[in-house]
């Protein structure tokens, strides 16, 4: 036991014996006892106010003297509060530094709770989307952030990673916007600015689509007069040979420009409306027809259509994509060998397959086959004809449809292309 | 945080139906902004394709209309509202209205766009209808946040800045009518081109009644066909005795 409290027991017994003796030499033991018991309590009551006072009054008054166990409980308190002050001085200083650092990040960062309302924000934020000091905290994201495509990331984030939208403070800048959630009903929205990126793209497009369209009209003189050439019967026989190949590859080079206009356009388009009903049985029966006019086709070409759904698209666009995958087996499989176009519904949305018997895509190949003019092997396969961009092109156009495709294959297999489109693309009966 | 006005409600539901409404509004606002912007770019890019896409999608906006209207009946119906909720869902129902319109007009721009796009060559008013187009779109979008934010000072500059949307909208068409007095060929062209000019200068009317829809939701004062000065003057007279609230 600690000498104070030894002492101050010591004290009080004291007190109630000397209390007790002087009530005994008067004969009034209890009177005695009593009016000692009620002077310690006083004192203590008297010395508990104090206490009271002084926490209350704050950190700034000497600690209050006094005798007995007092002293050091006071001391003990004022030792707390002390610490407490200190470490709350080094958390401030913590927080100031953070929020400095964060301040200073060059990426805008919201903090947003589980009703999208936003908590807090740094500079970068506040600068990239516009938002109003103070003002701001509490206000839900997307009745500030309005874009349409946002509020779907917003509502859904596992299903991107990012949204791209155009800076809601104006002028040409693009912002890339990601979610990470984090702890209970927390959010982080992290914001960069690709500008730069997106105009770079952009320029990027339109050199080609220029380009291309710049190269039609010096390739369409050149073709005529290789036609003209060819038809003529006072030109000399040994130049008939050089003309046709020259014809040849006139054609494929229009051919090509014509595949990167195209492919140009599906690049630069968001998602097609879905206001048109395009019919499957019909696309699929025109590109039989065009892969049966080929010179050389494998002998059998099937078809198999179980739903009677058809899809919400670009006629155009759905054409070219199952023509492109008719057009590939075709090229890679022999004239034994099969192909068969299949169109099947189910709770996942439509399936529209080509299936070869062909020579397969080597797994390494596989994902790297829609890239534009990607060959899986170089001298080979550029005689089959081909531009090198139809399936760069069915890749652009399933996405402007909100499909998918997937290719499964193994080398000497054959291949199957599967374009999976989301049930909300198609009519169902 | 609900805002200030309708956070102290007993009923925490209908606090949540009313913020819904809200954003819904936003969330309409939000496509109609889309929606102009694309048709804008239309013009400016002279695509056709996307012009088209613009006057072929405005079946969502309305869509958004009819159910954010229907939303409104039923708050009313089964809440009865007063003061500052009622002046919520009254406020509501007059800006979809006009937000239904932008569409309109919007949808009207991406099909002349289309029109203008196939003549191939740059046309005169090029820049002043791009002028036009962004400060409209500016417009639409300020009112649009003066009525998240409840701020009456940036509504009030949206109304302000209607006037200049009309100079400019004069401006064009004198321009136009000149440019057709000087070559007859080109009217048919320039009609269009004045056309495109009125659907922009109509949008921002309809900015600027939103604009007009965000004061009398937050001060309960009806500032239509009122001179700006009246208007201030008044403002300041309302924040000493400011309306009943909640």
């Amino acid at each position: 036991m600690p000498k104070v409290w030894s002492w101050t027991l010591f004290r009080y017994g004291a007190a109630i014996v000397a209390g007790g003796c002087v009530g005994l030499l008067y004969g009034r033991l209890t009177l005695g006892l009593l009016s000692v018991a009620l002077g310690l309590l006083v004192w203590q009551l008297y010395n508990l106010y104090r206490l009271e006072r002084w926490l209350a009054a704050g950190q700034i008054t000497e600690i209050p003297d006094g005798n007995g166990v007092w002293p050091p409980v006071f001391a003990k308190i004022q030792f707390i509060k002390g610490k407490a002050k200190r470490r709350g001085k080094r958390f401030r200083k913590l927080v100031k530094e953070l929020r400095a650092s964060t301040e200073a990040f060059p990426d805008g960062g919201v903090i947003l709770n589980g009703h999208h309302e936003i908590v807090n924000y740094n500079q970068a934020a506040r600068v990239m989307l516009g938002l109003k000091n103070r003002r701001d905290r509490g206000q839900r994201i997307e009745n500030l952030l309005r874009y349409p495509d946002f509020v779907d990331y917003l509502n859904s984030p596992a299903e991107r990673q990012a949204v791209e939208i155009p800076s809601p403070a104006g002028g040409e800048s693009w912002l890339s916007c990601r979610l990470i959630p984090y702890g209970p009903d927390q959010m982080l929205l992290l914001i960069r600015d690709v500008s730069q990126r997106v105009k770079i793209e952009r320029i990027r497009r339109d050199f080609v689509a220029n380009a291309s369209h710049e190269l039609r009209s010096p390739l369409t003189v050149i073709m005529g007069y290789l036609d003209t050439l060819a038809d003529d019967e006072l030109f000399p026989e040994s130049w008939k040979e050089p003309v046709n190949v020259m014809q040849e590859q006139a054609v494929r080079m229009s051919r090509l420009v014509e595949d990167l206009l195209q492919l140009s356009g599906l690049e630069s388009g968001q998602s097609v409306s879905k206001g048109n009903v395009v019919d499957v049985g019909n696309i699929v029966t025109s590109a039989r027809k065009e892969a049966l006019a080929l010179p050389e086709h494998p002998g059998s070409i099937g078809v198999e259509i179980t739903s009677t759904a058809n899809l919400l698209g670009e006629e155009s666009e759905l054409q070219s994509v199952v023509s492109n995958l008719v057009a590939n087996a075709v090229r890679y499989t022999p004239a034994d060998g099969e192909v068969t176009i299949s169109w099947t519904v189910d709770a996942d949305g439509g399936h529209l397959a080509v299936q070869d018997t062909g020579i397969g895509i080597s797994e390494e190949d596989i994902s790297r086959v829609t890239e534009r003019f990607y060959r899986t092997d170089g001298g080979r396969t550029r005689q089959r004809g081909g531009t090198g961009l139809g399936l760069a092109i069915v890749k652009h156009a399933l996405r402007r449809h909100d499909a998918d495709l997937e290719i499964r294959s193994s080398l000497g297999q054959g291949s199957t292309f599967v374009c999976h489109f989301p049930r909300d693309r198609l009519t169902l009966s | 945080m609900e805002s200030e006005s309708f956070s102290h409600h007993i009923s925490r539901r209908f606090n949540a139906e009313l913020e819904h409404l809200r954003s819904e509004v936003l969330r309409m606002g939000g496509l109609v902004e889309q929606h102009l912007d694309t048709a804008v770019e239309a013009i400016i890019s002279g695509d056709s394709d996307l012009g088209l896409r613009v006057s072929n999608d405005d079946h969502k906006i309305n869509k958004l209309e009819v159910d954010i209207d229907e939303e409104c009946r039923k708050l009313l119906a089964t809440r009865m509202p007063a003061a500052a909720d009622l002046r919520l869902i009254v406020t509501v129902i007059k800006t979809i209205t006009d937000l239904e319109r932008v569409g309109d007009e919007a949808s009207k721009i991406g099909y002349l766009a289309s029109h203008l796009a196939t003549g191939r060559t740059q046309h005169a008013a090029y820049s002043e209808l791009k002028a036009l187009g962004e400060h409209v779109q500016e417009m639409l979008h300020d009112a649009l946040d003066a009525f998240s934010r409840m701020d009456v000072d940036d509504a009030l500059a949206v109304i302000e800045e209607d006037k200049l949307v009309d100079e400019e909208y004069d401006q064009i068409s004198r321009q136009c009518i000149s440019l057709m007095m000087e070559d007859s060929r080109t009217i048919r062209r320039f009609m269009d081109v004045s056309w495109v000019a009125r659907a922009l200068e109509r949008i921002g009317d309809h900015a600027k009644n939103i604009a007009e829809y965000v004061v009398y939701l937050v001060h309960g004062r009806d500032i239509r066909h009122t001179e700006r000065e009246a208007v201030i003057q008044e403002l300041e007279a309302a924040k000493s005795d400011r309306p009943v609230s909640g």
